[in-house]
């Protein structure tokens, strides 16, 4: 282990895999289609021959995202995907090559909104939405009834108010 | 503690006239003046409706002062607004970050002036704005808010009398004005200013010859350009002098128990004020001319949304020496002790920063060999810069974690010291990459409320720091949570 912070206890789903197999599989096939017609259109009314380079490329591209983003990344993902959520903190987690370790304090949250597209819909999975006063990360894919749990225990914990937490010092 | 509601002053309508006047000028001006004897369809149509729309304006403004009404009930303030469409917004005193208040020349003629209240969100229009008051209903207005916050606190009556005592800490003099003046270059404003004069004068006169023949004679009599040009120096600063005096003039630093005070202005007057407890981090900026002369502009970083005019104000005086700057920010913000002396990071850190994959470089190496071949040694250049930024961001870049606060500092021309306790840091991330792993170090990112949200990031931390960093962070929010919930 690279560094001694406590790694957070929850995973996420296993079906968060399929999930994300699925919906990049989608999302590459439109970008795709949509490529293929404007390659057919600069064949077909002869556009610069630039246009066509750089479509090409485009292309390139998109196939080695897909082959990443549809094989190797989803499994990553899940593996690697860890937060945990008590009275204090939100602690998330996640990353192989990019590790990256986040903190929110419990106080600082604002809001918790579960959220569900049609693909997570047939697996029964939710992400957990959190945000602050600055930004909002989101817990991909949890359990519906887990989601549920959480985000009532969220919003009874977030109501520490951070006025009651007044600035007297420690030292 | 409800009270009547209350209108504007009958001058917000004077006030509003003027600033329409500006506005239309130079349409008045195009349509009635520079095309009088046009008598082309859109310009005579122009004519109507510049009428129409003046006219209309004038009724909105009547309709508005009518219409727009405020009241304080209980903690909150209330406020209806809208000709058409009739809105009511509630803002409560707690929500209300700082407050700053403007007296410009036309306030002054009706002995009035304005106030702003801060609220914290980012939805423009969040801040409570009473363009036009009396001074006393301002005063009234900002001691219903005080009684507020005082009374809040466990603060007795004894105490509450006693903490309305300000106490001043700092007045610009001569000497300062003097040096900001040089500070802030704006001696150098003549420059283009005699420039736009000239130019201007050669178009309505014959001016090129003349200037001609009084270079030749100024070149023969070379001291006579000495003495010009000394001249020119000495009413340039003066003009600086005056500028400075007009912006800077009667800067008063002053706080009492619970607050920051600045004033400052001369003629136009303008002041802020903002409770200690808000204030989010403290930034100490020096630019290259203002490090040469030893001076520091120390700014306090609120939540509230801030035009850069009240950006201006919420900095604590500008051209303060760096020692006096230090001092005075021990006594206003004792929670944040600034250190002077920082360290940089390890070399590796240097060597890891020039290893990181040139993305730029390689996007425009591509670009360019596939478009424009000739041009490739371009991406040579853009290489360069890159190397050039990373070398000076690792020189300029160094941290420092004490007590109950961080403190980085970054920049290269203009050097910037950012601190901030860590009950205002609102999330905290530790980030390393494949390529930090082999160095051992990792990327520290948190985030602190402001508008907009500041964002520290530090590339670079040893893995040790990066990891006593979180776990300090974690232990001092859960002590201080617990202490609250047992109390």
């Amino acid at each position: 282990m690279y560094m001694t912070i406590k790694e957070p206890s929850e995973k996420i789903a296993n079906q968060a895999v399929k999930v994300w197999r699925i919906s990049n599989t989608i999302g590459h096939g439109i970008a795709i289609i949509v490529l293929g017609i404007l390659l057919y259109c600069s064949e077909h009314y002869q556009w610069y021959g630039w246009i066509q380079v750089t479509l090409y490329i485009i292309f390139g591209i998109i196939v080695l995202s897909a082959i990443y983003s549809i094989f190797i990344e989803p499994v990553f993902l899940q593996k690697t995907w860890r937060y945990e959520i008590d009275e204090d903190f939100v602690q998330m987690k996640n990353g192989k090559w990019n590790e990256s370790h986040t903190l929110v304090p419990m106080e600082k949250v604002e809001f918790v909104r579960t959220e569900q597209g049609p693909i997570m819909r047939k697996f029964e999975l939710f992400n957990l939405i959190i945000g602050t006063t600055t930004t909002q990360h989101t817990i991909p894919a949890i359990p519906a009834e887990k989601a549920k749990r959480l985000k009532a225990e969220i919003a009874q914990l977030a109501k520490v108010k951070e006025s009651d937490l007044t600035e007297r010092e420690e030292e | 503690m409800s009270q009547e509601v209350k209108r504007f002053h009958p001058a917000w309508i004077a006030v509003e006239l003027f600033a329409l006047m500006k506005n239309s000028i130079a349409i008045f001006l195009f349509l009635f003046v520079l095309k009088i004897n046009s008598t082309s369809d859109w310009i005579v149509w122009g004519r109507y409706l510049f009428l129409i729309g003046i006219a209309w304006t004038l009724i909105v403004i009547v309709l508005k002062w009518f219409l727009y009404r405020y009241e304080v009930v209980g903690d909150s303030f209330v406020l209806k607004e809208g000709v058409f469409v009739k809105e009511q917004r509630t803002v409560s005193f707690d929500k209300i970050q700082n407050h700053h208040s403007k007296t410009t020349f036309i306030h002054k003629w009706f002995g009035l002036t304005s106030l702003t209240l801060e609220t914290g969100t980012t939805v423009e229009g969040s801040a409570v704005n009473f363009p036009v008051l009396t001074v006393s209903e301002k005063e009234r207005i900002l001691s219903k808010l005080l009684d507020k916050d005082l009374s809040e606190g466990d603060v007795d009556q004894e105490k509450k009398e006693y903490g309305g005592v300000k106490k001043v800490h700092s007045r610009s003099s001569k000497k300062d004005l003097l040096k900001a003046s040089f500070t802030s270059l704006s001696f150098l404003a003549i420059f283009p200013l005699l420039t736009t004069i000239y130019f201007n004068l050669v178009d309505f006169f014959n001016i090129e010859d003349t200037a001609e023949g009084a270079f030749d004679y100024l070149l023969l009599h070379w001291w006579m350009l000495i003495i010009l040009f000394v001249l020119a120096m000495v009413i340039s600063v003066g003009i600086g002098y005056l500028q400075t005096t007009i912006k800077y003039g009667n800067y008063e630093i002053s706080d009492d128990s619970e607050r920051i005070y600045i004033k400052k202005g001369v003629g136009s007057t303008s002041s802020f004020a903002i409770s200690k407890e808000k204030v989010q981090a403290i930034v100490v900026e020096q630019s290259l001319v203002k490090r040469l002369l030893g001076l520091a502009s120390i700014k306090l970083i609120s939540v509230g949304e801030m035009k850069t005019e009240e950006q201006e104000t919420s900095s604590l005086y500008p051209f303060m020496s760096k020692h006096e700057a230090y001092l005075l920010l021990e006594t206003l913000l004792p929670q944040y002790p600034i250190q002077e002396k920082m360290e940089r990071f390890p070399i590796k850190v240097l060597w890891y920063k020039l290893l990181v994959p040139y993305y730029f470089t390689i996007i425009a190496a591509v670009g360019l060999f596939i478009f424009k071949k000739e041009w490739l040694w371009a991406a040579g250049v853009v290489f360069a810069i890159s190397l050039v930024t990373r070398v000076l961001d690792y020189f300029f870049t160094s941290y420092l974690r004490q007590g109950n606060t961080v403190q980085i500092r970054k920049g290269g021309l203009t050097n910037e010291t950012f601190i901030t306790h860590y009950n205002r840091i609102q999330q905290v991330s530790v980030e390393h990459s494949w390529l930090q792993r082999r160095f051992g170090i990792a990327t520290l990112y948190f985030q602190n409320r402001a508008n907009p949200l500041h964002i520290s990031e530090l590339n670079g931390v040893s893995k040790d720091e990066a990891e006593e960093f979180y776990n300090w962070f974690r232990g001092k929010r859960e002590r201080l949570v617990r202490r609250e919930r047992v109390s």
